[in-house]
């Protein structure tokens, strides 16, 4: 495990994506953080949010540009606005129209109506923080979005069949998308719907040809079974007694951590007979809800797996 | 009014929160519980599980109106009805709808510019979500329709800015694209002077196939254009209508809370009535302590037959799930008074309990039922 870690924090980007809920922006936080205490310059990027969740993890805004909160580790929020700035900025010389352009509110709302070119101008933000930092963590909106931002990049090239936008959407497919160095990131949660979401958004994804490498899975919140036979039986046997009030409670605590354990087996099976890489198990943190200590929580242990101790890692 | 006349009364009700909360099975289990009020409901989801919709027979059936057969559940005049919201086919029979004339219908559905906004999942499924609520609603089928919005913060953005098509139907912008007398009688010089500028840069940007067929298709939706805004204001009265009413779904957990909080801000903002908050999968433990040997330990003894040794593991295992557990339920307490926080002024703040068992058929969805509403 430590390796398929240390290998994905050598990459250059990681696209981290999941169904909602699966924690996606914990283990964004985190990844970033282990990766910066191994001494690389990471850079941890929100994808067009309205409020950005890296805020309450880091206590810091996420402003468009990189803003350092850690040593080695800067924030941003790839906000619209500013990316289609940046692009602009990029493809047309002048000043003049370039101001223009952004001085009229219904041109930038047409602009991000148009299919492919919002997608194109944040890809475009993306990959140029890959040029200024080691590496770029990006916390992508949920699966079917994420996968939307890196397929209509692609059906856009059926739309502009000439230009300097085409071209730049050729360079992404290639320079980013598809580059070997960028990995796809799937967050799990020993659920079915969530199990099965990340397989079919891993398969589509394959079919459309938007992966350069494996991707790689984190099943969150894994527990094991750790119940021997002879115990699971005692245990069925009572649940079928006619127990009251505290027995029946404890009983009923016994069933529940043997399904949510029994669902990570099946979990782990299913991902890996789907996906070419085993996922990963991450076991709860038991950190409770502040999210700076479940980031904290998550970083301690990927970093123990990878010889980090918690010295070298910040808010211990 | 308690929660059962509020269901016999409400013409719209649209779930809204983050996901992974049981959102979608909330919404089914509201719509399966009026219709065993005797209403005839229709339940309107995006992204259903793929088992709860297989026990719905949606899966096979896609965008179109499929009765659900309530065998097994207690008899009932009324009648429950689902269907999943397929972006692309209603994209398609909305345009074939509204459309002229043949030719125009077939120029569009065939541009090229229009399959990619009509394919793209992102962004067309909210405002096709509103689209189809329209004709369900204003067909007078159904007593009460109950919609299951996408799980995204979003999801309200479809009641201000209509779409992402409609932006760009955006009067000015669909000005540049008519004839140059058009563009001078209806605007300035100031907005003819940008609008040039606009115009070629467009093309020199995309390429000027793409600026052709984009010219082409706005050409044929300005005819259609003010059939669509008109839908989008009746859709927005109907959305501020006294018989609308707002639910939001969330778990005890932190992220789920926070998009709770936000959705009552949004709703507040756009002045929508927010009806109810209901806290879904909330693990509950009574028990102070945590003693499994001393509680079970007579139980083990009735049981008979174990190993002594099996026996000191499983009890010990289960001090400690009981443990885990009370300090879950505790934890989540928290969070439960946090949202009710949040849901000051909602008329309705409810808990639904974790079920032992995933809910996958409507046996599942009238057990939730049954903990969600008071008996009457």
């Amino acid at each position: 495990m430590s390796s398929a870690v240390a290998r994905l924090l050598d990459s250059r980007v990681l696209l981290v994506t999941g169904k909602g809920g699966t924690g996606k922006t914990t283990f964004s936080a985190a990844l970033a953080v282990v990766a910066a205490a191994r001494g690389r310059r990471v850079i941890l990027c929100e994808v067009d949010s309205q409020r950005p969740s890296t805020e309450a993890i880091f206590q810091a805004a996420a402003p468009y540009e990189p803003a350092k909160v850690l040593p080695n580790l800067h924030l941003c929020n790839v906000h619209w606005d500013g990316a289609l700035l940046t692009y602009l900025q990029r493809m047309i010389p002048s000043r003049r129209v370039v101001a223009l352009i952004l001085e009229s509110a219904a041109i930038r709302r047409f602009l991000n109506a148009l299919p492919g070119a919002r997608e194109i101008v944040i890809l475009s933000r993306i990959e140029h923080l890959a040029q200024d930092f080691d590496l770029v963590v990006v916390d992508m909106p949920a699966s079917g979005h994420a996968f939307s931002l890196l397929d209509v990049t692609r059906s856009a090239m059926s739309l502009f069949r000439s230009g300097p936008v085409k071209q730049r959407a050729t360079e992404l497919i290639d320079g980013l998308i598809l580059h070997k160095e960028t990995r796809v990131v799937f967050v799990a949660l020993p659920e079915d719907m969530v199990v099965n979401e990340t397989i079919e958004t891993f398969q589509r994804m394959k079919r459309f040809d938007l992966l350069g490498a494996d991707p790689l899975v984190f099943l969150n919140r894994a527990t094991l079974p750790t119940l021997a036979d002879a115990e699971r039986e005692l245990l069925a046997k009572l649940a079928g007694e006619p127990l009251e009030g505290s027995a029946r409670e404890f009983v009923r605590a016994g069933l529940w951590e043997d399904r949510l354990e029994q669902a990570t087996s099946e979990a782990l099976q299913q991902l890996g007979d789907a996906l070419p890489e085993p996922p990963v198990l991450v076991p709860p943190t038991g950190a409770g809800g502040n999210p700076r200590a479940v980031v904290a929580g998550i970083a301690a242990y990927l970093g123990r797996q990878l010889g980090l101790t918690r010295r070298d890692l910040p808010w211990t | 009014m308690d929660l059962n006349a509020w269901m016999d009364e409400a013409g719209l009700v649209v779930c809204v929160g983050s996901g992974g909360v049981g959102k979608t099975t909330t919404a089914a289990t509201l719509g399966l519980w009026a219709a065993l009020r005797g209403r005839r409901v229709m339940v309107l989801t995006i992204d259903p599980a793929k088992r709860l919709a297989n026990s719905l027979g949606l899966e096979r059936f896609g965008n179109s109106e499929t009765r659900i057969d309530l065998a097994g559940l207690p008899e009932t005049q009324g009648e429950l009805w689902a269907m999943m919201l397929d972006s692309r086919s209603t994209w398609d029979s909305l345009i074939a709808r509204v459309a002229p004339t043949d030719a125009v219908r077939e120029r569009i559905l065939h541009n090229r510019v229009f399959r990619v906004m009509a394919d793209t999942f992102a962004g067309s499924q909210e405002y096709m979500a509103t689209e189809k609520l329209y004709d369900l609603v204003s067909s007078g089928s159904y007593d009460l329709v109950v919609l299951d919005t996408p799980p995204v913060k979003n999801a309200l953005d479809f009641l201000e800015s209509p779409g992402r098509l409609i932006s760009f139907l955006d009067e000015k912008i669909l000005g540049w694209f008519l004839s140059p007398y058009d563009r001078a009688t209806v605007f300035g010089s100031l907005m003819g002077g940008a609008s040039t500028v606009f115009f070629r840069l467009l093309g020199t940007l995309f390429g000027s196939d793409f600026v052709d067929d984009l010219t082409e298709l706005m050409r044929d939706f300005k005819e259609l254009y003010e059939g669509f805004r008109t839908r989008h204001t009746e859709t927005l009265r109907l959305f501020r209508a006294t018989t609308t009413h707002f639910v939001t779904v969330c778990a005890p957990t932190e992220s789920s809370v926070e998009v709770a909080e936000f959705f009552q801000a949004e709703l507040r903002n756009r002045e929508l009535q927010r009806t109810a908050v209901i806290v879904n999968q909330v693990h509950s433990c009574q028990a102070a302590e945590d003693d499994a040997a001393a509680v079970l330990g007579p139980h083990v003894a009735a049981v008979g037959g174990v190993d002594t040794s099996v026996t000191a593991r499983l009890l010990a295992r289960l001090s400690m799930a009981h443990r885990r557990l009370r300090d879950l339920a505790a934890a989540e307490r928290i969070l439960i008074d946090r949202a009710g926080r949040a849901a000051t002024g909602v008329r309705f703040f409810c808990e639904i309990p974790r079920l032992d068992d995933d809910v996958c058929d409507l046996q599942g969805l009238h057990e939730v039922g049954r903990a969600l509403f008071p008996s009457s």
